[in-house]
């Protein structure tokens, strides 16, 4: 890449080949997480802009205020008091374990099914199916079974996790360039060192794919399970408020919902496949470098 | 000492759906390799060749023949430079050396880095495959081939793929180690030029995978690019695929 061309009249989509030599202040128009807080920040005001012409829409001022009043444990009116750690803290503890058991289960079964072909016969169809069922019918399954217990929700997550997993591993697997494989065979390494660096490291990518997946789809499936088969946790607390037509509690909730979910995916999931992929050190090409 | 006994050797691919006809890549082909010799197979695209080394490496199975590497009577280690390097992404460089290694201990990474300074590449051993050049990534092939200490030496046209002058550089990185160790090789080329600058032997093939000619190459070594020798020989050499109708096929490469 060398130094950017003068280009002279520049047109609307006309971009520098690089960042190099760009001011401070293009270079931040130009940076993701500015353009992101941009878009947020749009998203609101058209958000604010519905409240205001549609009343059935609420402000996120009454939002804010309402959550506040949730936090602090403080009154709503009438005997209605604010709830907001008990409900959190159940959610994510389902969220865990569900996780904890779903994560590995799915991961072993995507392993499985990529590397031998009677795993793929024995376990495809099933993985497909339970991809293919909706969060919803868990919900009403788990209800049926458990009962409004703790175990249907984190049953839920568990099934929800499971295929996004297996599906995405044993892709991953499958794509495999077939030359790594032979070159195994060539050299005899033995099958645990075999399944270890090449086996896990080559599904690493999709391995990641399918833990995002499995973490949105998880907390997904968590919340409707909560909304219709709970009586505690965020989604039983966001369908309280639904039900008592507050709706400030119950978009609050479900924005509180967006936003862990996404802070999530930011700190925690980012990181891990940033270091997991500190081997790609080919630069990812934008748009305007394609350009 | 190494010996490699290939008798009446025939591997036919079934058809697929690309390619509807059936292929015979090797066709009743016999050849023996006794001792510390570099053999080069050279023939034209479809001759069979990688197919050859792949079931020499045990990779692939043979449809009909046999094919025995062994050393002192025991089947023999294989160590296998490909066409691509072949390294794992994901690791690093050596890591992927000690990937195909037997032991794992100080002294295989120190054996590891060993081989890697020998193919001029003592300071990359933490990096991994894509920070490094395509020729550099072949040279890391090489290395790993060398370290799992193979008593067959299996190359599948390692420099096809680099340009001329890269290709030139790795031919002589591999002469030097080779002259180090001198491990019964199997080398396969469309490459006239590096066959010859290389090998104590070279056995012909044609299209269908069927012995055509054999010759000796009884040049002292480490041999020169372009001399006048190693050239008379690769005349020689194409002389002879001229003669079997073949020399269409290889175009202007390797002349």
């Amino acid at each position: 890449m060398g130094a950017p061309q003068d280009l002279g009249g520049f047109g609307p989509f006309d971009v520098r080949p690089t960042a190099e030599g760009a001011t401070i202040r293009e270079r931040l128009l130009r940076s993701p997480p500015f353009i992101g807080l941009l878009a947020l920040a749009l998203l609101l005001l058209i958000w604010q802009w519905i409240a205001w012409v549609n009343t059935r829409v609420p402000g996120i001022d009454e939002i804010v205020r309402f959550m506040v009043t949730e936090m602090s444990g403080g009154s709503h009116g009438g005997a209605l008091t604010g709830e907001f750690w008990a409900p959190l803290a159940t959610s994510m503890q389902r969220y865990a374990v569900g996780l904890a058991i779903g994560v590995p289960i799915g991961a072993a079964l995507g392993l499985l099914i990529g590397a031998f072909r009677w795993a793929r016969g024995l376990f495809n169809d099933t993985v497909l199916v339970l991809l293919a069922l909706p969060a919803v019918v868990w919900a009403f399954l788990a209800a049926l079974w458990f009962g409004l217990s703790a175990w249907g929700p984190i049953l839920a997550v568990v099934l929800t996790v499971v295929p996004f997993m297996a599906v995405n591993l044993s892709a991953g697997v499958r794509n495999i360039e077939p030359g790594l494989i032979q070159m195994s065979r060539s050299f005899d390494v033995p099958f645990g060192r075999r399944f270890v660096h090449l086996l896990f490291g080559g599904s690493l990518p999709s391995g990641f794919t399918g833990l995002r997946l499995a973490f949105m789809t998880g907390w997904n499936s968590l919340l409707i399970v909560e909304w219709f088969g709970a009586t505690s946790g965020v989604g039983w607390r966001a369908r309280f408020w639904y039900d008592a037509l507050r709706y400030p509690g119950f978009v609050g909730w479900i924005f509180l919902f967006v936003i862990l979910i996404t802070l999530l995916d930011r700190l925690l999931l980012s990181p891990l496949e940033r270091r997991a992929f500190r081997w790609n050190q080919q630069p990812t090409l934008t748009f305007e470098e394609e350009l | 000492m190494a010996t490699v006994l290939i008798e009446d050797l025939t591997k036919v691919y079934p058809p697929t759906i690309n390619n509807p006809k059936q292929v015979q890549a090797l066709g009743g082909l016999s050849m023996s390799i006794t001792g510390n010799v570099f053999v080069a197979v050279v023939g034209p695209s479809g001759s069979g060749k990688t197919t050859l080394l792949n079931i020499v490496a045990g990779v692939e199975l043979p449809t009909s023949g046999s094919v025995r590497a062994l050393q002192e009577g025991v089947p023999a280690r294989v160590g296998y430079v490909f066409q691509e390097p072949r390294l794992l992404p994901w690791r690093t460089v050596v890591d992927n050396m000690l990937y195909v290694q037997d032991r794992k201990s100080d002294r295989s990474r120190r054996e590891a880095e060993f081989y890697l300074q020998m193919v001029g590449l003592g300071d990359v051993a933490d990096l991994y495959p894509s920070q490094l050049s395509g020729g550099m990534q072949q040279r890391v092939g090489i290395a790993r081939a060398f370290l799992v200490n193979p008593d067959v030496l299996l190359l599948d046209e390692p420099f096809s793929h680099l340009d001329a002058l890269t290709g030139r550089s790795l031919r002589d990185y591999l002469q030097r180690i080779w002259l180090q160790s001198r491990k019964t090789a199997l080398f396969v080329t469309h490459d006239v030029t590096e066959a010859v600058e290389l090998a104590d032997r070279i056995v012909m093939l044609r299209p269908g995978g069927v012995t055509y000619d054999d010759i000796s190459i009884d040049l002292p070594r480490p041999r020169r690019h372009g001399d006048p020798a190693v050239r008379d020989i690769q005349d020689e050499v194409l002389r002879r695929f001229d003669a079997m109708g073949a020399a269409v096929r290889f175009g202007a490469e390797g002349v």
